[in-house]
């Protein structure tokens, strides 16, 4: 039997961010929030503090040389979290501007504890404290002198069991030597960058003592609710066995189209993803939609991310009556600024929420266009990460590729995604008998039989109609089949 | 049915007047408290902002009234002192202006809640009722 301390974490209601911090905030931790201006670290704090403020768990949150407090009350109190019914009951503000000007730490200090003495906090803020060093450096008191009233303030806090935040604007965590780096149990960075007019927020756990953080940079957006995190998403590992799905390895999904089903070898292997490709025009989404359909006549519900269109545009009446039914979920993708971590968020968490089976992305190319740059060029490793997570929850995934017909060569999608997908479905124009012909193909179906052959077809009110195999003919990529010359 | 500005002016003024009849000392009291309260918050800097602008506004209608508080209140005694027949209109628009000026910055609630500690159940609740056109 362990007699080991267990240490609580406390759940900061923040979305997202206890994912980050490996399950919450350790009670009892010494903390800082960091990053550049305008960041969203006084928001976050607040909103960790009004979470989880109450009458028996109090907070306290000293304000310093930062923003003057006025001003912060005004914004803050524009969240929703922001309850003014805690003010002055289970939360207390106060300004330690005039004990600061004096430059005086220990009196900074004592007044600290006096106030920690006097309200019992089990949380405590100090807003900004890069005021704070700044304030040291200033009036030449010297790191000395700063590393011992950061030392004091740690221990005292603890000592009086209280979980701290210090809230600093620092520029990058590797530029500073600041003793505080030093003292902290956990640093959270926070940072904003544009990169071709798209700004992207970015949140880092640096250091978080006692727990297994995830690694790494995340996004997450400032929105009307307040801070929301998107971890960025990491395949769990298989020896840890966690969540691991077993798919029977003889599952087939229908595709809705039952030659195409018969051409891939009895339909789409469960937990596949699946890219279908070809020029503007070819079905791509209409193929799609026939997947999902099926699914729902299976009672398998579906998810789509259109990214072609805005949703409403792009609804076919056969999806758009899935939509309204309930039975297949729609990703808005709004704005050109997102991150492939918010966009499988919001697919993840419809996933779970509708119980999903098939997931459409159409198409990459628009998809790609929907990221923010900065994540356009890390298109194809996040795809890899995406795909492997919706895949791993038993999501059987189809990809739509628009390419543009190239008759000397033979493509399947962008910057080689294509080795991405399991199986690859392609689509293609051809001139035959002075006409427009489609003509489609089994590419590939990973470790499965599938038929070689380039069948013709065409779409009508009912879908994708696939007809005959195109035979005695050669060159037929080439989008110019000549019949062969028989002997 | 008065709006919430009317009510808070109401309540301001019922407070004053509630002390018109003691000492200036036991009117700077109400000014005491609000500050102790509010300079807990928003700093001394804060307070001094918002009373300046609200002492300077109500020179208009007092010619003479100390734009500046002074250490302990010390200058708006005197100033009553002097002035008695207009101390309590004095308190009035100085407190009107200061606390309509901080209503407008972080809203009714907040500032009630401020109200409240400073001045416990004297401070009228005006907070969560719907605002009056």
């Amino acid at each position: 039997m362990t007699n080991k301390v267990t240490i609580q974490r406390l759940a900061t209601g923040v979305p997202g961010l206890d994912d980050l911090l490996g399950g919450g905030i350790p009670e009892f931790s010494f903390n800082l929030l960091a990053g550049t201006p305008g960041s969203g670290k006084t928001t976050m704090a607040h909103q960790i503090m009004f979470s989880l403020a109450t009458p028996e768990r109090r907070a306290l949150f000293f304000t310093v040389l930062g923003e003057p407090p006025l001003k912060m009350l005004r914004y803050q109190q524009q969240f929703p979290f922001f309850d003014i019914g805690k003010v002055n009951q289970s939360i207390k503000f106060v300004n330690l501007a005039a004990d600061l000007l004096d430059g005086d730490f220990d009196r900074v200090l004592a007044r600290i504890i006096d106030e920690v003495r006097d309200f019992s906090p089990s949380l405590v803020f100090v807003d900004s404290f890069r005021s704070v060093v700044q304030s040291a450096q200033g009036m030449d008191l010297g790191a000395a002198g700063l590393q011992h009233f950061v030392q004091q303030l740690g221990m005292q806090m603890t000592g009086w069991l209280a979980t701290t935040f210090l809230i600093g604007e620092y520029l990058a965590p590797e530029a500073e030597s600041s003793p505080i780096f030093t003292v902290a149990d956990g640093i959270v960075w926070m940072s904003q960058q544009v990169h071709r007019d798209a700004l992207v927020r970015k949140i880092q756990v640096v250091k978080m003592r006692g727990q297994s953080q995830s690694l790494g940079v995340h996004t997450f957006r400032i929105c009307d609710d307040g801070v929301e995190i998107f971890p960025r998403a990491v395949l769990k590992s298989a020896s840890t066995g966690a969540g691991e799905l077993s798919i029977a390895s003889n599952q087939r999904l229908s595709t809705g189209v039952a030659e195409l089903d018969s051409m891939m070898g009895g339909g789409v292997p469960a937990g596949y993803s699946l890219l279908v490709v070809g020029p503007s025009g070819s079905g791509k989404t209409v193929l799609a939609t026939q997947f999902l359909a099926e699914g729902v006549r299976l009672g398998e519900p579906g998810v789509i991310a259109a990214f072609e269109k805005s949703p409403n545009q792009l609804l076919s009446q056969a999806l758009n009556k899935m939509v309204s039914a309930g039975e297949v979920g729609v990703i808005d993708t709004r704005t050109l600024d997102l991150s492939i971590d918010e966009i499988l968020h919001d697919l993840v968490k419809m996933i779970v929420s509708m119980q999903a089976k098939r997931v459409v992305i159409d198409s990459l190319s628009g998809f790609e266009l929907a990221l923010a740059p900065i994540f356009r060029e890390d298109f194809r490793e996040s795809l890899y990460r995406m795909i492997a997570v919706l895949t791993s929850m038993g999501v059987t995934v189809m990809m739509t590729a628009e390419l543009e017909d190239r008759y000397t060569m033979l493509r399947f999608s962008s910057y080689g995604n294509a080795f991405l997908a399991d199986a690859i479905v392609m689509q293609r124009y051809v001139e035959l008998n002075g006409q427009f012909k489609r003509v489609i193909s089994v590419v590939k179906v990973r470790a499965s039989d599938h038929s070689k052959d380039i069948r013709l077809y065409d779409i009508d009110h009912t879908g994708v109609n696939i007809g005959d195999r195109l035979v005695n003919h050669r060159g037929i990529l080439s989008g110019m089949p000549t019949l062969d010359q028989q002997d | 049915m008065a709006t919430i500005d009317e009510q808070r002016h109401q309540m301001i003024r019922r407070i004053v007047m509630h002390r018109h009849d003691s000492t200036a000392t036991d009117t700077i009291l109400l000014w005491e408290r609000l500050a102790c309260e509010l300079t807990a918050i928003i700093g001394h800097a804060g307070f001094d902002t918002l009373y300046v602008r609200a002492a300077h506004l109500a020179r208009g209608q007092h010619p003479g009234l100390p734009v500046a508080a002074g250490p302990n209140f010390d200058l708006l005694r005197n100033y009553l002192l002097q002035t008695p027949v207009q101390a309590m209109e004095v308190n009035i628009s100085l407190l009107t202006i200061l606390i309509d000026t901080l209503t407008r910055l972080i809203g009714e609630p907040l500032t009630t809640t401020i109200l409240h500690s400073a001045w416990g159940t004297d401070a009228v609740d005006t907070a969560g009722k719907e605002p009056q056109q």
